[in-house]
Formats: C-alpha cells, structure tokens, sequence
C-alpha cells in the first residue's frame, strides 16, 4: 500500500467521522458509495472538499469522469497523484 | 413559451416546445399516451413510481393521471420501503419500456380533484408517512411559482442538484417547468462542478437545489462564467447564514429558500437573511406550543394542517422560524424519525435499550446510545466492539437509508435516565459527542483500617478495548495499574507525587467489558509502596505494588 493511498484511507476516516474503522477495513478496491463502504452524496461532496483542502488541488470542472475518479482509493489515488504532478 | 395547465399537458402536442434539451413536447405526449395504455391494458389501478430520470418521471405522471391510475412516489428503493407498500399498489415501475408497443390513449382534460398522488415521508411514530394531494393542490403550487418567479426565469434550463421524487423536485424541476414550457434536465447532478458544467452546456440557466449542495460549493467554480445564472432555490433544510452570503457575494444574488414541507407544499421563501414571506392564499396561526399551523390553497380545502415547527408571528404577515419540536430530524434534508430507528434498533436481541441524536461534525450524522441487552454484552465480550456495531448497522440497514445509519456508538449498561425516567436530547447528545472513556468512575469506595475498597464496573465502551484486542477486549494489565494509581491518588491524601517502580506484579484473570471489580488500595508511607488487588468476585485478577517517590 502506498503513502498515498494510506493517507488518503485516513483523510476518508476522519473527514466522514467513520470512528469505527481503520485504515486496514477500506481496501484500494472497495467501492466507496453505494454497496461496500455505503457512503453517500453528501459524504461524495464532504470528501470531494477535503481532497481538494488536503492536496490542494482542483476537481476539474469540466471532466465527466468526476464520480469515477471517487469509486474507490486505488481511483482516487490514481487521481490525486495525477493531479499533484500536472 | 405559454403556460399550459397541468390538467392539458397531453392535449395538444407541440413539437417546438422542448422538455428536456433533447425531448421535446409532443415526443412527451406520444410517450404518454402510450404508457397510459399499457398500464389500461394490464387493468393496473395504483403504480409506483421510483424514476431517476426527470423526463421518465414527467412521461409516467402523465401517462398514469391519463389512464386513471393512482400515483405513489415512494421516498427510497429499500426492501422494507417496497414491502410496506406492496399492498397498496399493483405495480412498481422504476424503468421505462422506450418501445411502447401498447395502443395509445385518446388525451383528454384531467380531472384536477380526481388525479391523487401519494407521496412518502417518515412519520413521527416510525412508520412511513403517505400523504395524498390531488392534481388541483399540485397545480395551485406550480401557478403561484410561475406568478412570482416566471418572469425572471425566461427561458431557463432548470438544472437540479435534489432528487424528483419529493415535493420539492417534483414541483421545481418537473411540474412547473412543464407547465412553463422551460426545459429541465433529465438527471440531479451530485456535484457543484457537475452542476457548473451541465449548467454552462445551457444558454440560461437556474438551479434547483439543496442545503446540501450550497454549503459545499468550494472554491473552485468559475463564478463569472457561472453570472447567467437567473435564480438559485433552495429547500428541503435550513439554509446557513454563510452558504447564503457566499452565494450572494459572488453572483450578487441571494438564493430564494423556500420553506415547506411534503405535508403542506411551499408555505413561505425569503432572500437572504430575512423573515418569511407565506405564499399568497396562506393563512398562518400558533397553537399553544407555538408550533405553525396553516390552511393553504395547497392543501385540501377548509383542512388546516397542524406543523411541528416553532415559529414568530410579525406584525407584516411575515413570521421567523424556531426550530422543530419533535424529534423527527433533518439531515442533509432527508426526514429522519429517531423514534422509528430506536424501535428498529431495540428489536434485536442484542439491544436493551436504545436513543439516538444528532451529531454534527463537518456533516451531520447520527450517533446511537446503547445499552446493550446480556446477550449483547456477552456478543461485545467474545466478538468485539465491530462486529457489534457492524451487525446493528446491517440489521438498521433494511430499515431505513444510509444516511440514517449511526456513525458513532455509545455502549453502555443502562442508559442515564433521570428519576423522573426522563432522559433529554441535549444529554443523549452530550454523551454522543464525548470522546469514549479511559476512566472507570468508582460505584463505591469504604475505607477501614487504612485500606480502601472500591467497587468498580469496567465500563463496556472503554476506548483501550478497540486495539486490546478487536475481537477478544481485554483490560491491558497497564491500564489496571493507572487505574490503581489515578484512584488511590484521589482517596488516599498526601501520596507521594512519583511513579519510581513496581514490584511482584501478577496478572491471573482476565478482565472483560461489563466485569464487575473489587478494588483494594493499602498504602504503606513508611516503605512508599501502595499495594493494589483488583478482584472479580472470589477470584484475583491482578495485585502488585508500585513504589513511590518525592519529587525530585
């Protein structure tokens, strides 16, 4: 597991209030809303939030593939790395 | 574009009139007609709708009225929603057959007393609440809008963050821009970039959207390409102050807030930080608890509905609000009913009993206080504390929508009701909002001849059991000595104030959540030594003695 995607495991943690869990219980490839996790839309948009304060970067408003990039961690690790070196 | 009421929208289809960007009236009309008689056709009477899609919704509200069949707009898809309604429909429809082999009905005028919708909301006993409107209360609603805001929307696109399955949406994002003749777009757009981006594909745009949305906008919208924007609602909650202003600031308009509720339709909306304007046609009164009760051209005639919110009567006509009085809650605009979960939650073995609250921590959630039943402590004691509160949250799970499922458990023996057998909200969530304990608070402490006996009650919830161990808590045996220390420092004056060592330490028994303990406390000044004995009934669990020092 990479620093990144541990990281981003606990910023999902703490930024939802999910006391209960640790970073091990969200594996890369659990679907975060929906089935698996069971966040939803407001959890989407609280996460979305916390990203961009975290890493400082932006959701580009013109993609489509926003929901994609928030399937799961493996997703949006891939995401934020690309984000943070473009 | 020309109003058409809601009782002639199929009468004459308009190939010129658009009802999505890429749907247009008379496309709508076919479609509906063609609905109305495959449901004829397979003799159905009550449908439900659950539709996604804006455009399908419109399309099936239509088609149903059309062919006399009543419609109910359940508030989820859960099993235990689908359950409690399979009585009273013949059909659940949450997709659309495009092909509609079936041979169109004849349109004609609708009835306006005779078309009913049912809508779904949770009510304040627990079940879910049905609350019917005929299409005269609907189409009242969508006329006044159009009479106040017509005008400035013009030609805009109405893009949606809520869903249509509720008043709000229903009445905002399909209803009346049918009637209109303004385009809506087919689906809710989750995200304020979504919103943004579908929103700028438009020539002109409004926005139908939620608490949930504007307090979230962030800052990364681009605001000037975003200044055609002709109007933002929002409802379902209350507004902050600061989502409101940031809204302000930067398009210089304030959002219109609509207040309202599935029981009474729109009863007043503001702009900014003001009182409440009631719609025209509303008439407002308190009732001794304060709470706001109104008639409305929106309701049936001569009812006069009775709300839990507390509110201020103005000398204008206009009035302020107060907060609700009961305990349904809001959260993120969904309408939870506390007691419907703490019903569902003492249902199982494992619960004795249970009170929820609100939890507010970037977003709000629930927390849950329970105290557990013995077969709950004994499932704490030889599974731990995530596998119990991992199994309650899937059995509240086909109870009621993800948002409702506690985020934060409180496990206690029993909850702390007063001696009048009361427990109040603002305590339940006091003790929801306190971190999990590290202390354990003595039942008793009796001393004779220089030696103290405590009774203790290891409590279920202590934080240190979460990573000793996850499946199997266990008292760490150096949590034991604190606690021996930290309590013999209270009771016994003048100890010496340094941990120097420990001697002869034995640890025998295990101590388990829910373990009743005797503690013994002897200290001895002249050698500096407190000696320390925990017991569970006649059995050690762990003695020693720690040595103690001056300052140095």
């Amino acid at each position: 597991m990479s620093d990144l995607q541990l990281e981003i495991k606990h910023l999902i943690i703490e930024a939802l209030g999910l006391e209960d869990m640790v970073a091990a219980d969200i594996g890369a490839d659990l679907p975060l809303f929906g089935e698996g996790l069971g966040l939803d839309s407001v959890d989407a948009l609280e996460l979305g939030l916390a990203i961009q304060k975290r890493f400082g970067i932006k959701i580009d408003a013109e993609a489509k593939d926003t929901r994609q990039h928030f399937a799961n961690v493996a997703s949006l690790t891939a995401f934020v790395a690309a984000r943070q070196t473009a | 574009m020309s109003w058409i009421g809601l009782d002639r929208l199929l009468l004459t289809p308009d190939a010129s009139r658009q009802v999505t960007p890429d749907l247009d009236h008379a496309e709508l009309c076919r479609r509906a007609l063609h609905l109305g008689g495959q449901l004829r056709g397979q003799q159905v009477q009550r449908v439900a709708l659950y539709l996604e899609d804006a455009a399908d919704l419109a399309i099936a509200l239509l088609g149903a009225w059309q062919a006399g069949v009543q419609v109910l707009l359940p508030a989820d898809a859960q099993a235990q929603t689908r359950l409690q309604l399979a009585s009273r429909i013949d059909l659940w429809l949450d997709a659309l057959d495009p092909a509609g082999a079936a041979a169109p009905l004849q349109a004609h005028a609708l009835d306006l007393d005779q078309c009913r919708l049912t809508l779904c909301t949770s009510g304040s006993s627990g079940e879910a609440k049905l609350i019917d409107k005929n299409l005269r209360q609907l189409s009242n609603e969508v006329a006044a809008l159009e009479q106040l805001w017509g005008e400035t929307l013009g030609d805009a696109v109405i893009v949606a963050s809520v869903a249509a399955q509720h008043i709000y949406g229903l009445l905002f994002r399909v209803l009346w821009p049918l009637c209109a003749g303004r385009a809506f777009l087919r689906r809710a757009q989750p995200f304020p970039e979504d919103m943004q981006r579908t929103s700028l594909e438009q020539p002109g745009f409004a926005w139908v959207a939620s608490p949930a949305l504007l307090k979230r906008m962030g800052d990364n919208l681009d605001w000037t390409a975003l200044q055609p924007l002709r109007r933002v609602f929002s409802s379902g909650g209350a507004l902050p102050v600061e989502a409101a202003q940031l809204l302000h600031a930067q398009l210089g308009q304030w959002p219109t807030e609509i207040y309202g509720s599935s029981e009474t339709g729109g009863i007043a909306w503001r702009q900014g930080d003001t009182p409440w304007q009631p719609f025209a046609g509303i008439e407002l009164s308190v009732d001794a608890e304060g709470a706001l009760r109104l008639t409305s051209p929106y309701l049936p005639s001569g009812h006069c509905e009775q709300t839990a919110d507390a509110v201020e009567l103005l000398g204008d006509g206009r009035f302020l609000l107060r907060g609700r009085l009961d305990r349904i809650v809001k959260l993120e605009e969904k309408r939870i009913s506390l007691p419907m979960l703490e019903q569902a939650l003492m249902a199982h073995a494992w619960v004795g009993d249970a009170r929820l609250g609100v939890i507010q921590q970037g977003r709000a959630f629930l927390g849950a206080l329970l105290a557990l039943s013995p077969a709950g402590v004994h499932a704490l004691r030889n599974q731990g504390r995530r596998s119990v509160t991992d199994t309650l949250r899937q059995h509240l799970a086909g109870h009621c929508e993800a948002i409702a499922l506690p985020r934060r458990w409180r496990l206690l023996s029993q909850l702390p009701y007063s001696s009048q057998g009361k427990l109040a909200q603002a305590r339940v969530e006091a003790l929801l909002a306190a971190p999990r304990p590290t202390l354990v608070e003595p039942l008793s402490a009796v001393e004779h001849d220089g030696e103290w006996q405590l009774e203790l009650e290891v409590p279920l919830d202590l934080a240190h059991f979460s990573g000793h161990f996850p499946q199997t808590p266990v008292l760490p045996g150096v949590v034991q000595i604190d606690w021996a220390q930290q309590l013999a420092r209270q009771l016994i004056e003048q100890l010496p104030p340094r941990f120097v060592g420990m001697e002869v330490l034995k640890f025998q028994q295990l101590v388990r959540p829910g373990d009743a303990l005797q503690l013994s406390l002897r200290f001895d000044a002249s050698r500096g030594k407190l000696y320390f004995t925990f017991r569970n009934g006649d059995k050690a669990c762990s003695s020693g003695r720690i040595l103690l020092g001056p300052e140095q």
